[in-house]
């Protein structure tokens, strides 16, 4: 195959990038505009460059720059890497378009800029991850791409808040890359080699796999290493936390997934372990999602769960393989590559809307919204798109990747170990749960943002966002529709042979009996009024009697009030002796943030006390510091000397 | 072709003529229980009719949701009830009938009526919203674990294909699905917010949950709902029924079996509502928070269904 053609479409993705650097000086929207053109074209070229190699299962390499010995920046395409480009490609394109407004709408004109500059190189770095051939060009465009999100997400830094989400997230992108540059170079060390597909000899293969995991899960978010997850989305621009969310964790899923395959055989402890992760990360992701009314925390929530979904699917597969129920493997890791796309599409649709909510009303506290529906009302259709899609509500594709995994689920009693199927079967109650949740969630998120009445002067006020940020989340909506329902014919035109219902006829039932009912209603001519209906014998319904957020979850923070560690504190005064009649008090309800109290403080603190320690030894006395560097480089021989 | 366009036609048509008819029973042999006549059995159907005559009055905060709620309830119930045969069976494979798709419409159904209570903005409609989708997330597991059971059993994930096997052979064949069916009884009480969960009879704001949800629907919209809700009813019933006691149903297309099918159904359904009703009446209504334990006795059951088929 031809090379130039990727070769030209990031040449135009990195101008497109230069461009708006260029123009810091000299801000105007004219080149901004011309900016987002490049953008899209030269993500159209990639996809043009991709759909061969997916269609033809092409294995492509393109080495670029010979830098030095092994290190040569490399890029390699497969179905795989092939498959996770189209997916940021196609949310690329989405979020320029989008950003076409976006950008307009505030900040200084020279941010404007910046924004545009680092989101191009952010997406063309993520495609270099992608891509990549080697573990040289790996760490050099994950850095990249980590560097450039982390500017991106304190790109508003005069709000503490953002700066501490900028540093949090830059903390733990670094933890991401230790981990993955010790694996890689353990990799390289026992192989000679530093191909993506090198095969991972088995004496190391433990080790650096895990290191793998430490590193690629932390930037997809998995539990305990997601902390960093809500607080960076939130902070981030609403076209940069769709990208970072919709996209940029699925590279590390692609790692995930890349490395995977380059064992010669999977161990059923990785399969246990990716499951209960994967589980875990699923079922706290929504749990926390639902205590959250921070509109872009509570996405960010669940992108901590879908990726769990993702993990799972992984997990799976590696069990039904490792067992060799061929049948169920293919069906588990079809649903995680699926749900990948299925997630960037909505996700990044909820996010888009989710700005254009916050953009009306300036707040991203659901407590503040209500009543959008009538005054955003495309905004709002894209938003219950995207929230019925994530769901899983069939026909949607949210389902479509969901079913897939609840049907190799369903054949976990193929498994002849009674103690994994039996594991199995406790995950798949916690999936269904999580599942669950999550429409119980975005009951709430939906119905408090967009239903009943504005509650704060602002969202009485709110208009609806221009065409450009309207356009984006509908094309991205029409694609969740035509996922959902076109995936049993797409599955089957691809040649997979998959147990899974075709939920075209199912959308086409459901499409019908709406119209017959719509034209049995016609024939009846009820009579229809407006009027004001039961307010529970107040004297007028306003926003303060609405059902709030808070409201809304009670019930299920209660029940769940174990993993919140929820705690209530009461103080009374009383009027009498005898304690009876109340004459006033104070209550006090505090929620226990477990993995940053729990894990991440204490070993922050360690790492002080150990550093501490350390600081007494630098005196600043010269003959110490000499001493010093004796001893170390002594050491270093020593070791290097038994090492070797 | 002729056979599984006539599964489509009819099967649906059938589950909603039937379904106020149990609806009626339930609630006469509750009367009777509690020392009143009670209304005749077919109550249910002059109230539809009351219903689609009546003016659709909307709440001035009203939005869309409010207008296509019931409409997409209704759509999403009915592309259920293609899913579960009752009169006869269709040709192996030629309808989708998975049973999470099942479980999903419902979900779907759900989803949508809840956030039609958070329309109107009064707080009784978001109070239910909270609590149906609080319940149906604690449930959700028990469902799920129960159909997976059932399909671990009989080796299908099809209802269809469900019923073509338990229709074949006996529930000698298949003792466990005795267990799997005090789940799936528990997840009937549950989702057709029954007593001890819900209490339909009463508008109080203490113990309603489902009631709140559509207490700002009205007319033929509020017709709708309850067709919805009816048509939910008869589908774990007819789910029930025809995994431990399916003999009579047709096992393919011919007049006669259909018939038989379809008389032998409304037998089987009037038995289990008066089972239902005569359950709801000795028991009184659990506080909200202690529900959890209760959803958890139908969680042991099948997880006690699956343990047994992993073991023997």
């Amino acid at each position: 195959m031809n090379t130039t053609l990727p070769a030209i479409s990031l040449a135009i993705l990195a101008a497109a990038g230069i461009l708006a650097f260029l123009r810091l000086a000299q801000p105007h929207a004219v080149w901004r505009r011309l900016s987002l053109l490049l953008i899209t074209a030269g993500l159209v070229m990639v996809i043009a460059a991709v759909i061969p190699v997916l269609i033809q299962d092409l294995r492509l390499h393109l080495p670029l720059y010979h830098l030095n010995g092994p290190l040569v920046i490399d890029f390699y395409l497969d179905r795989l890497a092939a498959f996770f480009i189209l997916v940021i490609s196609l949310v690329g394109i989405c979020a320029a378009v989008y950003s076409l407004g976006y950008v307009e709408q505030h900040m200084e004109p020279k941010r404007r800029q910046w924004l545009l500059g680092l989101m191009a190189f952010f997406i063309l770095a993520m495609i270099a991850v992608v891509a990549s051939g080697n573990y040289f060009t790996l760490i050099l465009s994950w850095e990249i791409m980590s560097l450039s999100s982390f500017f991106l997400v304190i790109l508003e830094r005069e709000q503490a808040e953002n700066r501490k989400a900028g540093i949090y997230y830059l903390v733990m992108t670094q933890f991401s890359t230790v981990f993955l540059l010790f694996s890689c170079l353990t990799v390289y060390h026992s192989t000679g080699s530093m191909d993506i597909t090198t095969s991972i000899p088995a004496n190391i293969m433990p080790v650096a796999l895990l290191g793998f995991l430490a590193g690629f899960g932390t930037k997809a978010g998995l539990m305990p290493l997601h902390k960093w997850l809500p607080y960076a989305h939130s902070a981030a621009p609403s076209n940069i936390s769709a990208l970072m969310s919709g996209v940029m964790l699925k590279t590390a899923i692609y790692g995930i997934i890349r490395i995977m395959l380059n064992l010669a055989a999977m161990p059923l402890w990785w399969g246990i372990v990716l499951l209960a992760l994967g589980t875990a990360s699923a079922v706290f992701g929504v749990i926390y999602a639902l205590k959250e009314h921070d509109l872009k925390k509570l996405l960010a929530y669940h992108s901590i769960e879908n990726i769990g979904i993702i993990v799972t699917g992984l997990g799976l597969y590696t069990i039904f393989t490792w067992y060799g129920i061929e049948l169920l493997a293919v069906m588990s890791l079809t649903g995680a590559l699926f749900h990948s796309l299925n997630h960037a599409l909505f996700k990044s649709l909820l996010f888009m809307t989710a700005g254009n909510v916050i953009n009306a009303t300036r707040s991203r506290n659901i407590e503040h919204m209500g009543g959008l529906v009538k005054r955003m009302p495309a905004t709002a259709a894209t938003f219950l798109i995207g929230a019925a899609a994530i769901s899983a509500l069939p026909p949607l594709n949210g389902f479509a990747s969901e079913i897939l995994l609840f049907q190799s689920y369903l054949g976990a009693f193929q498994i002849p170990s009674i103690f994994v199927a039996a594991g199995v079967f406790a995950s798949l109650a916690a999936f269904a749960l999580m599942s669950a949740l999550a429409a119980a969630c975005f009951v709430k998120a939906f119905g408090i943002t967009f239903l009943a009445m504005p509650r704060s002067p602002e969202a009485a006020l709110a208009r609806e966002a221009g065409w450009s940020m309207t356009t984006a989340p509908a094309i991205l909506a029409g694609l969740c529709i035509a996922a959902g329902a076109g995936s049993a014919r797409f599955f089957k035109w691809a040649g997979l042979e998959l147990t899974v219902p075709d939920l075209l006829p199912v959308g086409l039932i459901i499409l019908f009996v709406i119209c017959i009912l719509f034209v049995f209603m016609r024939l009846l001519k009820a009579p229809v009024r407006k009027a004001e209906t039961w307010n529970c014998g107040q004297t007028a319904i306003t926003s303060r009697t609405e059902y709030t957020a808070t409201g809304f979850s009670e019930p299920i923070i209660t029940i769940f009030s174990p993993v919140f560690r929820t705690q209530k504190k009461l103080w009374r005064n009383f009027t009498d002796a005898a304690e009876a009649v109340i004459r006033g008090g104070r209550a006090e309800i505090t929620t226990l943030k477990f993995f940053e109290e729990r894990i991440y403080l204490p070993l922050v603190r360690l790492a002080m006390t150990i550093g501490r320690k350390i600081s007494t030894w630098q005196n600043g006395d010269l003959d110490n510091f000499i001493m010093y560097a004796f001893i170390a480089i002594a050491a270093s021989i020593l070791l290097a000397g038994w090492w070797l | 072709m002729v056979s599984i366009l006539v599964y489509y036609v009819l099967n649906p048509l059938f589950i909603l003529a039937v379904s106020p008819l149990f609806a009626g029973i339930i609630k006469k042999v509750k009367a009777l229980a509690q020392g009143r006549t009670g209304a005749p059995v077919w109550q249910p159907y002059l109230q539809l009719c009351k219903l689609f005559r009546k003016e659709i009055i909307y709440s001035d905060n009203a939005s869309f949701i409010m207008r296509l709620a019931p409409y997409l309830n209704t759509a999403f119930m009915v592309a259920a009830a293609t899913m579960v045969p009752v009169i006869f069976l269709p040709p192996e494979g030629s309808a989708a009938t998975n049973i999470i798709l099942f479980l999903y419409l419902m979900v779907s159904a759900r989803f949508f009526m809840a956030l039609a209570g958070l329309d109107a903005g009064s707080s009784f409609g978001g109070m239910g919203s909270s609590r149906e989708m609080s319940l149906s997330a604690i449930a959700e597991p028990v469902t799920i674990i129960t159909c997976a059971a059932v399909a671990f059993v009989l080796n299908t994930t099809g209802i269809a294909g469900m019923f073509a096997a338990t229709l074949a052979g006996s529930l000698l064949d298949f003792p466990t699905l005795l267990l799997a069916g005090v789940s799936l009884f528990i997840i009937l009480i549950i989702e057709t917010s029954r007593v001890p969960v819900d209490n339909p009879e009463t508008h109080l704001e203490l113990t309603m949950v489902h009631e709140a949800m559509v207490l700002e629907q009205s007319g033929p919209n509020l017709a709708l709902m309850e067709i919805s809700h009816g048509i939910k009813q008869t589908l774990l019933m007819a789910l029930l029924i025809n995994l431990l006691f399916p003999q009579g149903m047709a096992g393919d297309f011919n007049i006669a079996g259909m018939a038989v099918g379809a008389v032998s159904f409304i037998i089987k359904g009037s038995v289990l509502s008066i089972v239902i009703a005569i359950f709801e009446s000795s028991l009184a209504k659990i506080r909200f928070f202690r529900l959890p334990s209760f959803f958890m006795v139908a969680l042991f059951f099948s997880f006690i269904t699956v343990v047994f088929e992993l073991l023997f």
